[in-house]
């Protein structure tokens, strides 16, 4: 095997072996739309269009997940890396930093994938909820928001100067942006400007891409969120690539 | 005799410190070359940049005739390196750690038999992180020779093990030397340098202030060796000044000393007492060791500082 191919393993049984890390990045995305489905049924109400609450919400919650992996779960864990000394050990190899990076990436990108892709599962067999438009389409945004996503995680991690400091700013900015993000709880009870404020996070836009789609509307309708979550993701790729250290 | 390393001139500031202060050697191929110095003298800082991991701020470094810090990749290749302070992420087992590592070199060793050697059979399923001290050090050097290296460095080699431990190291390190590995180390402890090391650069303030075989290094002092006692009864001293290759017989302290070359003088002096019917009590030898080169070349102590 490649040393890539190898790394990507050992990253990936690392991962999971972290019980807390694993729970948020494979598990909770299926338990949430579980817990939320059996508390709030999916029976056709008013205030969702005439569709269930699962139907209308099982597509934002993919934002819950991501913001908590890009704010909290990468930056800490690559910092607390980069102090104890962990990547030092590795630049002392004939390895290539953006293999490492690579390996990395894949194996955070896979699991949350893979969790979305049971959460929306998981939603669609136990509640009967179905996208209006193209899964696929909503799939492919998943993935945008993922890509983006993670290059946040991995900006932060680059400019974070110590664990203690990522850890502090992660909790501060991950609640704030989820509750913005309608992903937890409808935009409609938020006041007006405070929505209006909301649309400048990169996961509201997320959401909006998300439910849009899955609502049936074309991508052309969503240029916008697409244009930003493109946007957030050359950003912060050129942020990570620009800062990142290995010690 | 081919040269691994070899520098010019090599210095590096940290502000108002000079870490390393324009140190120039070489290290041949095939041996054993050790840094010996107290607490911030600068050793790590210069292997460090011998291993292209600091940028120097001024000299020349060559390691196989190559610049570490432009042909880095081809050197880390050929290299294994040992840090002074090592990390792992979390959660990796010695095995897994060891077959990553090996992966990342085009050449590698069986490093299950490179565990068995260190003495850590029966430890690769276990966590890096909840080895004892001795045991994670044992694992960093099996990760600096994983890939059967030309030139392999390590700093603070035997730091953190226990004394059987150390010797079994020792062993470990001469083999792979005889086996035609370079090894540049870095110790705190005199009785490693003068136990493995083939040559020995005493380190003080980011300067080679000698540099030798160990035996080289204690002849340049041109110290004697000596031996005290006490003793019930007159001192025979003029028949023990007569003993051969003693130099001069002085009384401290009620303590009988008896300085001379060589290492034969105190059995004539001993056989002396002997004919007289007198006994030596609590007798000591002493011969000048590398911490008495180090004293006379610099005023401080090798161990100052040093805890334990
Ligand atoms: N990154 C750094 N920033 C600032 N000063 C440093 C840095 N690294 C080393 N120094 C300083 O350079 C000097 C040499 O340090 P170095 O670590 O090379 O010593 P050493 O001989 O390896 O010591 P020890 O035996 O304790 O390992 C010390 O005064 C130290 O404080
Ligand atoms: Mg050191």
């Amino acid at each position: 095997m490649t040393a890539v191919g190898k790394l990507v393993a050992v990253q990936a049984r690392r991962t999971l072996r972290e019980p807390a890390a694993a729970f948020f990045m494979v598990a909770f995305a299926p338990l949430f739309a579980l817990l939320m489905g059996l508390v709030f049924g999916n029976e056709p109400q008013a205030e969702f269009g005439d569709r269930g609450y699962i139907d209308a919400n099982l597509a934002s919650f993919p934002a819950i997940v991501l913001a908590i992996v890009s704010f909290v779960l990468v930056p800490i864990d690559i910092v607390s890396q980069r102090e104890s000394g962990a990547l030092r050990r590795f630049r002392a190899t004939p390895l290539r930093p953006v293999g490492y990076i690579a390996a990395d990436v894949l194996v955070r990108f896979a699991i949350s994938l893979l969790s979305i892709a049971a959460m929306f599962a998981l939603g669609m067999l136990v509640f009967g909820a179905r996208p209006a438009g193209d899964l696929a389409s909503v799939l492919l945004a998943a993935v945008l928001g993922v890509l983006a996503f993670l290059a946040v995680g991995y900006a932060l991690a680059a400019v974070m100067p110590s664990q203690g400091t990522a850890q502090a700013f992660g909790n501060v900015l991950v609640y704030p942006l989820i509750i913005l993000s309608g992903a937890a709880v409808p935009t409609a009870v938020l006041p007006e400007g405070v929505r209006q404020v909301a649309q400048f996070s990169p996961l509201t836009q997320l959401v909006e891409l998300l439910r849009g789609l899955w609502a049936g509307q074309p991508w052309a309708e969503n240029w916008v969120p697409l244009v930003v979550l493109l946007g957030v993701l050359g950003a912060a790729t050129a942020v990570a690539a620009r800062f990142f250290r290995w010690e | 005799m081919t040269t691994a390393i070899s520098c010019a001139n090599v210095s590096k500031r940290y502000g108002d410190v000079r870490a390393v202060d324009g140190v120039s050697f070489e290290v041949h191929e095939g041996e054993i070359f050790g840094m010996i110095g107290p607490n911030g003298a600068g050793k790590t800082t210069l292997i460090e940049c011998v291993e292209g991991l600091r940028e120097r701020d001024g000299g020349t470094v060559e390691v196989f005739g190559m610049d570490p810090e432009r042909h880095t990749r081809a050197i880390r290749e050929r290299t294994g390196i040992q840090l002074q302070s090592a990390a792992l992420p979390q959660r990796i087992r010695v095995g897994e750690a060891l077959d990553l590592f090996a992966a990342f070199y085009r050449r590698s060793t069986d490093w299950r038999s490179l565990l068995a050697r260190l003495g850590l059979e029966g430890k690769a399923r276990s966590y890096v992180e909840r080895l004892s001290g001795g045991e994670r050090q044992r694992v960093f050097i099996a990760l600096a020779l994983v890939n059967a290296p030309e030139l392999v460095f390590l700093d603070e080699l035997t730091t953190g093990l226990d004394p059987q431990a150390r010797l079994a190291i020792w062993d470990v390190i001469r083999d792979i030397r005889d086996g035609g590995t370079t090894v540049f180390l870095t110790t705190h402890f005199m009785e490693e340098a003068e136990r493995l090391c083939d040559r020995v650069a005493l380190v003080d303030h980011g300067r080679i202030v000698a540099l030798d075989t160990v035996p080289g290094l204690i002849a340049s002092l041109g110290a004697e060796n000596s031996m005290s006692f006490t003793l019930d009864g007159a001192v025979p001293a003029e028949r023990l000044k007569a003993v051969d290759g003693v130099t001069k017989v002085e009384q401290v302290d009620g303590r009988v000393v008896i300085h001379g070359n060589g290492a034969r003088f105190p059995h004539g002096a001993l056989s002396v007492l002997a004919e007289d019917g007198l006994w030596a009590q609590d007798l000591r030898t002493r011969q000048p060791t590398l911490e008495d080169v180090f004293l006379a070349l610099t005023g401080r102590e090798l161990r100052e500082g040093e805890a334990g």
